[in-house]
């Protein structure tokens, strides 16, 4: 290395040193960027609790979906599945496994997971999990299907079609009640998976919101069901035809 | 070693060690579980959730054995003064042993807490919080009777104060899961990304000073800086976890634009450590513990700074959150930023505590390195699994084990990388209990020669 002579070495030395950082800029840059970020980290957390409950739907938070919370943290579901994303990465995430596979879904998999997994090359534990736990747990696991988690995961976001969808759309060829709601022109009011008209709500999902039996009274009597309802009443469709209509809808999940 | 009670060190950092190999042993089960077919009778008694929590704790009572192994064996050093009390340090190294293989052997029995990382029930919780402040009473009064206050004694006991106090927010229980996920993040990301840099950049200094003999004044400088920097962009970076849990929008902003901060402070760590090493006014004696600090900043910008910066905006992390991306960045970032400062307080420690100071760094060195490159391939395969995740059941809407089965070879690559591991881990270890004395490797070279 070049030595430059002494005096314009300690002159570089000192204006550098001043150029630099002191040890009280040092120490105030401790203090500004801790305090401001702790001071903005709290204010929000105040926020976040204020609008939380909203966000979570926490009025249906029943006491039986906190016993289904005690219920996935006795059995340690939480280090093989993830929820909200969160967890162990060796099984499914189970933010919307209730809209994904339903209440019997659900009930047969913690049920018997060694006859539902048979033939998965991945197995999932029989834990001996009681009937009345299995019940807590599905009402837990829907009310976290229900948490506005900005539309994650993407993979059951509405913006892709859902797996029921799919499977609707694969089935419609054998489904009278398929054939029956595009002959008697709903999609002209609705949408289901993105196909139909946007007048009236998409359809995606309705099977979650209603039975078939409620959803074949609403086709024939919307405002017996649903007093806002702007549907008009149908009375030109049978019966019969509307029972198969509910029956399809009903499995749209 | 100056001060007798440094050696309180020694077995807080051998069943550190023991427990390291422990958890990578269980890190091996995990990745067969991934890819082959286990009966299910085997499953149904040993599942993965049970090993998982286990590899788990003990990567967490590791590291804090060897952070509270090395605050004693710095401390006396530090404040020119014994230790407190060692009577309570050896009694807290029983009773921190004793809850860990207490733990351990409650999740075989299903005896959890059942929240990841978290799992420890209550009861063995309170006693840890027992400890933690008998301990945290052992430094503070050490310190406060030495009267020797400093920069790297105010960052330690500021990050072991602030890690205990975190703790507790993960002890009770919540009802809303959101809430739950919201506090949970205050002990696992306020630990990894606060009170344990804190920590880690406390002891990172203390080594720095010890071994470049760099000027205390410049290295506690730059050591407020960085801490300064660790904790502006990792508090609020907290954000970047409540993205998807329900929690409102503006925490997609907050998130992403100081977590996007991140790699900062690593990256001024690492320019720091290397100014150090090239202003170094002492020779090189031990070169296993530059090896680390160099080798442990570099990997600590990469598994932490750059892994964790490639999938935190919000844009990226919607497809990502959750998967194997996660995982691979898990591993690099504990391995990089916390596994490697322990094994370079280790590699200072040992030889002391062992009586061995100068010593041969051949095996030391095949250890680092074997490591180093098993870890980094193990990130590898899990970032590629991860990205055929995101892409297969996220973008296209595969079916979860459908995914997954396109990943299989990937796990099965990340389970032999694992063995490379263990192999290093193996002969570091070996390493650290029994240094290769000088003399021989010297004896030897000079019967080659002889023969020559």
């Amino acid at each position: 290395m070049k030595k430059p002579s002494l005096n314009v070495g300690q002159k570089n030395q000192k204006e550098v040193k001043a150029l630099v950082l002191s040890k009280k800029t040092a120490v105030g840059i401790f203090f500004v960027g801790t305090l401001s970020s702790l001071i903005l980290f709290l204010i929000l957390t105040v926020d976040t609790h204020r609008q939380v409950n909203v966000l979570t739907k926490a009025q249906n938070l029943s006491e039986e979906a906190v016993q289904g919370k005690r219920v996935w943290q006795k059995y340690n579901c939480n280090d093989c599945h993830t929820i909200l994303g969160f967890g162990g990465y060796y099984a499914p995430d189970m933010t919307k496994v209730y809209t994904r596979i339903g209440k019997e879904g659900i009930r047969q998999r913690v049920k018997n997971p060694e006859k539902v997994l048979a033939k998965s090359w991945r197995k999932m534990p029989q834990q001996n999990v009681q009937d009345k736990e299995i019940e807590n747990l599905i009402v837990f696991l829907k009310w976290v299907s229900e948490i506005d988690t900005h539309d994650w995961p993407p993979q059951d976001s509405n913006k892709l079609p859902s797996s029921s969808i799919r499977r609707m759309i694969a089935t419609v060829g054998i489904s009278p009640g398929g054939a029956l709601f595009k002959e008697k022109g709903c999609f002209g009011c609705h949408k289901i998976g993105g196909i139909g008209s946007g007048a009236g709500p998409a359809l995606d999902g309705v099977g979650t919101k209603y039975d078939a039996e409620t959803l074949a009274r609403y086709i024939k009597e919307p405002a017996a069901v649903n007093p806002k309802s702007s549907m008009p009443s149908l009375s030109e469709v049978s019966k019969d035809d509307a029972e198969q209509i509910a029956r399809f809808l009903a499995g749209i999940k | 070693m100056e001060f007798k009670s440094q050696k309180v060190a020694y077995p807080y950092f051998a069943l550190a060690l023991l427990l390291f190999v422990l958890q990578v042993l269980m890190g091996l089960w995990l990745a067969i579980n991934y890819f082959v077919t286990l009966p299910q009778g085997l499953v149904d008694v040993f599942p993965f959730a049970t090993a998982r929590a286990m590899h788990t704790n003990l990567l967490v009572l590791w590291i804090l054995l060897g952070f509270m192994g090395g605050t004693y064996y710095i401390l006396p050093d530090e404040t020119k003064s014994e230790l407190y009390s060692t009577k309570l340090a050896y009694l807290l190294f029983v009773i921190f042993a004793v809850t860990g293989v207490v733990a351990l052997v409650g999740f075989l029995f299903g005896w959890t807490q059942g929240k990841p990382l978290l799992e420890i029930p209550v009861p063995l919780d309170i006693v840890v919080v027992i400890g933690v402040l008998l301990f945290l009473f052992n430094v503070g009064m050490t310190m406060i009777t030495a009267k020797r206050w400093t920069a790297i004694q105010g960052s330690l006991l500021g990050g072991l104060v602030f890690l205990a106090v975190m703790y507790l927010f993960g002890i009770p229980f919540y009802r809303n899961l959101s809430i739950d996920w919201y506090y949970w993040w205050w002990v696992i990301h306020l630990w990894v990304e606060g009170a344990w840099e804190l920590i880690a950049a406390a002891i990172f200094a203390w080594v720095l000073i010890k071994i470049t003999g760099v000027d205390r004044a410049v290295v506690e400088k730059w050591l407020y800086v960085e801490i300064g920097l660790f904790l502006f962009t990792g508090i609020a970076g907290t954000g970047h976890h409540y993205y998807w849990i329900g929690a409102p929008r503006y925490w997609l902003w907050v998130g992403g634009i100081f977590s996007a901060l991140e790699p900062l402070p690593i990256l001024l760590m690492v320019i720091d450590t290397m100014r150090h090493v090239k202003d170094r006014k002492l020779e090189i004696r031990r070169p296993m513990v530059w090896t680390y600090a160099v080798g442990g900043a570099f990997f600590h910008l990469l598994g932490a700074g750059l892994w964790g910066f490639a999938h935190t905006l919000p844009q990226i992390n919607y497809y990502t959150h959750g998967s194997q991306v996660t995982v691979s960045h898990g591993h690099l970032a504990f391995f990089g930023a916390y596994a490697m400062l322990n094994l370079m307080v280790f590699y200072f420690a040992m030889p002391n505590l062992v009586g061995r100071e100068d010593h041969s760094d051949c095996r030391g060195k095949f250890g680092f390195w074997t490591m180093v490159s098993s870890m980094f391939c193990l990130g590898l395969c899990f970032g590629i699994a991860g990205i055929l995740q995101a892409y297969l059941e996220r973008v296209l809407g595969f079916g979860y084990m459908a995914a997954q089965e396109q990943m299989r070879l990937w796990f099965m690559i990340a389970f032999f990388c694992g063995l490379g591991f263990l192999v290093g881990l193996l002969v570091t270890v070996y390493d650290l209990f029994f240094p290769k004395p000088i003399q021989e490797v010297q004896a030897k070279k000079v019967v080659a020669q002889a023969v020559a």
